[in-house]
């Protein structure tokens, strides 16, 4: 009954208030009526019983004031009211809410961008069930840059280990698909039976490999991806069970992906899946064949990823004694690693982005600085208003109340504006291709995802429900941190002073001033931090630009075709299809040079040998050092742009019967042969074969293989035409837009070959731009936020002099009027704001300081406390601030005092 | 701001609802009634303002255990009445009860100093 009646008081005092309202204003005034009565019946004067009955009844508004209060329903109608009131409060004001709005939009929109980024790479699971049990498995030998598990190990921990519930594996590579249209190159997986399972993914159509499937000498099934079947094979359902050729090989297609499986590995999608065919035998020998497999394990329930790799490491020490004693001393200083997948695939990601979280939260940080100085100087203009309500009756907690709602109104608008940047910034992510490549006959998804910053999980990049609630999050936040506090200090119950009048005025708002200041310094102390971070890093990406990477970028296009299947196996049909393909290269129009090489400049190395240089002593196999070694046809120097500093490139002469000869770089030569390398000789040799003794018969400039910012190594370059290659990588030169010549290079390939497919096809130029991208990527939102974090600070010196000029307008006045030049009170607001911001740039440097730090991994060829990236930050806000000082300043300084002194 | 905040408020507060209830025990009254009524009945003590007065009222009544309307008073003024609803008339009771039994408790703690 209670209940009923109090919710429909409720409903009644939230919908009828209106109503409410009169009747009690009615109840009131009746009340008084029957007051007088009674008077006026005791013979007191009509007049004089009004009077009285109104003082007994202590005050219309209070006791209204005091029902309301007790009403059912009066906490919501006070908040609505307090709501209604900020948001007329906040037109009333609009430079301030829109200066407001704009710097708290642009933090949290930053902010929101950056985590969004953040989220999707780093923090939301991966699309895999049991995802945070997958771990990554590999072992590390330095001494031959091989990190990968072999395959008798894979089998020997598969029965051996106890941490695992599943140890699946894979290889990756390319074959050429052909007989189904075009010859298109696609990449391929091979899969051990668990892998797909493991990872959850059910087949469309038809089924995954059995455990029988996949053995040595099983039957040739393959999966394909929907892509390919979409694509390829025009999604026709009757592929199942038929066969297609890969690298010549028929291969029965038995099943179909679903569309939304992804491949755990970021640069790569591949479009087919064979089975891996691991050789049972757990033994290792130098003459059996190994492979090198990328492991994928789940770990038991209640495993940890520490515990699997301290029981991995017990497993590999166990292992060494049954490896060949040459092995072994390749295994010397090997680190085995098990560490969560998903950290894994984001490892080298995590560091730029951590960075710009940072850096965008401290731009945050200074947008809330300013709308809290902003929101002072507001609450000492709007005193009067204060004190008056103050004493009208309404507690401090009730003005705090509703200043917070106040704040809170300007912290939704602003998230509304924040989260549409943070949508668009996302869009803009997503769609950052680095130069597309003129790619032809090719899977076209896989290279722009190739391309994109954060491989192919930048697809996935969005805004949604998370990052929703993260920016209400933000916006709540915020509100705290610059509502706050001008709400506590404007509200403090010392009224009376200020009804008081001007005399007050001058002196009131010092400590506010003050910390007004404080702000403005820590404002000004952040941006100056952010810029100058920006600054090293941007120093470092010129830097890396600049360094000669040891080839000609321009002029050059590039191309990849593979040979392999059957006719392919003997080094003969390698060679002369390179033979004749470089001939046809050579002829077309406005080609310099044409090559054909194992790799490209900035490709990593795909081939190492060890050696011995003459006349050194002989160590054992596993102790020679190795070299990377590339395969290239005659013209490649000039192709590639890499001029030789001595000697000759191979020529025709050059046959195996003469001896091998090759071609070392100037790294190679410093290091082991004291610069002085033309005709000197050292021995090849393989892991298994007899050393091959070479003569260096040209020097060349180093250059960058791995990527533009690696250091170049000691490398050496052998004669194609003796160390034939499958893949061959070209490269041609020639003048004026090389782009245009794509579809001739591909025509020279198919000419010399009708089913080779050609892919990978792109300016050199464009490679080595995609080599920079990550880091071109993080530099440049780098600088632009520390742009707007100074921006944002120049933003707060104008508010908070503007203000400052307001307050002391009379003080100034005064100044004026008693005879002190207007140019002298320029001076004086310009200098205060110097100080001021000369004070918040020193702390700021300080903090870049070690700020910059953090950065050390990421600065190339510049040091943490370079000066000149220090300085300039300096300089540069010195100037904004000094510039943004001038406006109140010359305000200040055209004061006119009779007008502002007479008002008064 | 409204009356002083001492902290027997909230002890008169219910007080003041007990003594509301029970000047409206033997029939209905306008509030100006009610207040003078109070007097009335406690001898003069309790001078109810209005500022008290009129939120205990409302609060009474949207918890049911008032109702009101309104009606013509002696002079023939317009003024709003109130009266006790059964559960109203309980919970005079109820309070009734437990206020005999807090008057007790305190008469035998503070009679035996």
């Amino acid at each position: 009954m209670s209940i009923w009646s109090r919710s429909e008081s409720l409903l009644r005092n939230l919908f009828r208030r209106n109503k409410v309202e009169r009747h009690l204003d009615e109840e009131l005034q009746a009340y008084v009526a029957l007051m007088m009565d009674e008077k006026i019946a005791r013979g007191v004067p009509a007049e004089e019983a009004r009077r009285e009955a109104l003082v007994e009844l202590g005050g219309v508004t209070q006791v209204k004031q005091a029902v309301r209060e007790s009403r059912s329903g009066s906490d919501l109608e006070s908040v609505g009211q307090d709501i209604r009131f900020g948001w007329r409060m906040l037109k009333r004001s609009p430079s301030f809410t829109l200066a407001a709005v704009i710097s708290l939009g642009l933090g949290i929109g930053a902010t929101t961008a950056i985590f969004s980024a953040v989220y999707s790479l780093l923090i939301r699971p991966l699309a895999y069930p049991n995802a945070q049990r997958l771990v990554w498995i590999s072992n590390f030998w330095p001494k031959i840059h091989m990190d990968t598990v072999l395959s008798p190990d894979f089998v020997e921990a598969r029965s051996q280990t106890r941490s695992f519930e599943q140890l699946s594996a894979y290889t990756v590579g390319d074959e050429n698909l052909t007989d189904a249209g075009e010859p298109v190159r696609v990449s391929c997986a091979w899969v051990t039976e668990n892998f797909l399972p493991m990872l959850g993914a059910v087949p469309q159509l038809g089924r995954l490999f059995t455990e029988s499937e996949d053995k040595p000498g099983g039957p040739p099934f393959v999966l394909i991806s929907d892509r390919l079947w979409r694509h390829q094979f025009n999604a026709n359902p009757a592929i199942i069970n038929t066969s297609i050729t890969l690298d010549g090989g028929k291969q029965t297609v038995i099943g179909i992906l679903p569309p939304h499986f992804r491949f755990p590995d970021l640069q790569l999608e591949p479009d087919v899946y064979g089975p891996q065919r691991i050789d049972p035998d757990a033994s290792i020998s130098i003459s059996k064949r190994l492979t090198n497999l990328n492991v994928i394990g789940l770990l038991k329930a209640g495993v940890s990823a520490p515990e699997a790799l301290a029981e991995m490491r017990t497993f590999y020490a166990s292992r060494k004694a049954s490896y060949p004693p040459g092995f072994q001393s390749l295994m010397q200083g090997q680190q085995t690693r098990v560490e969560g997948l998903q950290r894994h695939l984001t490892g080298e990601d995590r560091k730029p982005l951590l960075i710009l979280l940072g850096a965008v939260a401290l731009v945050l940080l200074i947008a809330c600085a300013n709308v809290a100085n902003l929101q002072l100087a507001r609450a000492g203009t709007r005193r009067q208003e204060i004190s008056v309500r103050g004493a009208l009756g309404a507690s401090q907690t009730r003005l705090i109340r509703q200043f917070l709602v106040e704040s809170l109104l300007l912290a939704m608008i602003a998230a509304a504006l924040g989260f549409a940047i943070a949508w668009g910034v996302t869009a803009v992510i997503r769609r950052t291709q680095l130069p597309e490549a003129a790619s032809i006959n090719l899977y076209t998804q896989a290279v722009p995802l190739l391309r994109l910053p954060f491989g192919k999980l930048s697809l996935a990049i969005g805004v949604d429900g998370w990052v929703l609630a993260f920016t209400l999050g933000l916006a709540l936040l915020t509100t705290l941190l610059f509502g706050l506090l001008p709400a506590w200090r404007g509200t403090r119950p010392d009224l009376a002073r200020f009804l008081t009048g001007p005399a007050q005025r001058v002196t009131s708002g010092r400590e506010q001033q003050v910390l007004r200041q404080i702000l403005l310094v820590a404002e000004v102390a952040l941006g100056v931090s952010l810029l100058a971070c920006a600054g090293l890093l941007t120093r470092s990406f010129l830097h890396v630009l600049q360094a000669d990477p040891g080839f000609d970028a321009a002029h050059a296009l590039t191309g990849v075709t593979l040979l392999s299947g059957q006719r392919y196996q003997a080094g003969e049909t390698k060679n002369s299809f390179a033979e004749q393909l470089v001939s046809r290269l050579e002829k077309l129009p406005g080609t310099r040079s044409a090559a054909i090489s194992s790799i490209l400049p900035l490709d990593p190395y795909d081939a190492r040998s060890a050696f011995m240089m003459e006349g050194a002593p002989k160590p054992p196999m596993g102790m020679r050092p190795s070299v990377p070694v590339i395969s290239v046809t005659p013209g490649y120097f000039r192709a590639a742009g890499t001029p030789l500093l001595e000697g000759r490139t191979f020529n025709s002469g050059d046959s195996p019967n003469l001896g091998i000869v090759a071609v070392v770089n100037r790294a190679f030569a410093a290091r082991y042969l004291h610069g002085e390398a033309l005709g000197k000789r050292f021995d090849l040799n393989s892991w298994e074969g007899d050393p091959r003794p070479v003569t260096i018969v040209g020097v060349a400039v180093d250059t960058r293989h791995g990527g533009m910012e690696q250091a170049p190594e000691p490398e050496v370059y052998l004669p194609m035409a003796q160390f034939p290659q499958a893949a061959m990588r070209i490269i041609v030169r020639g003048d004026g837009n090389v782009a245009l010549l794509s579809q001739a290079m591909r025509n020279a390939v198919t000419a010399t070959d009708r089913e080779q497919p050609l892919f990978d096809v792109q300016t050199m130029e464009a490679r080595a731009q995609a080599s920079l991208g990550q880091r071109r990527l993080t530099t440049l939102l780098l600088m632009l936020f520390s742009i707007l974090a100074v921006l944002l600070a120049a933003v707060g010196v104008y508010g908070v002099f503007s203000y400052s000029v307001a307050q002391r307008a009379h003080e100034i006045a005064i100044r004026l009027a008693l005879g002190s030049a207007r140019g002298r009170v320029l001076r004086l607001v310009v200098t205060e704001a110097v100080w001021l911001v000369a004070a918040g740039g020193v702390i700021g440097l300080a903090g870049a300081f070690f700020l910059s730090r953090l950065l050390r991994s990421m600065l190339v060829g510049v040091s943490a406390h370079d000066a000149v990236s220090l300085c300039v930050a300096w300089l540069v806000m010195m100037a904004v601030g000094t510039i943004a000082s001038y406006a109140p300043a010359s305000k200040a300084s055209r004061i006119d005092p009779n007008a502002l002194l007479h008002a008064e | 701001m409204a009356q002083a905040e001492s902290p027997q408020t909230n002890l008169l507060q219910g007080t003041l609802d007990l003594l509301v209830l029970k000047s409206l025990s033997t029939g209905e009254l306008h509030g100006l009634g009610v207040s003078r009524r109070i007097e009335q009945i406690t001898g003069g003590t309790f001078q109810v303002k209005p500022g008290s007065l009129f939120p205990s009222l409302h609060r009474m009544e949207e918890a049911g255990w008032l109702k009101s309307f309104w009606g013509d008073s002696e002079n023939n003024r317009r003024a709003k009445f109130y009266r006790l609803t059964k559960a109203g008339e309980r919970r005079l009771g109820v309070e009734a009860e437990e206020w005999g039994k807090i008057v007790a408790a305190m008469a035998s703690a503070l009679g035996s100093i």
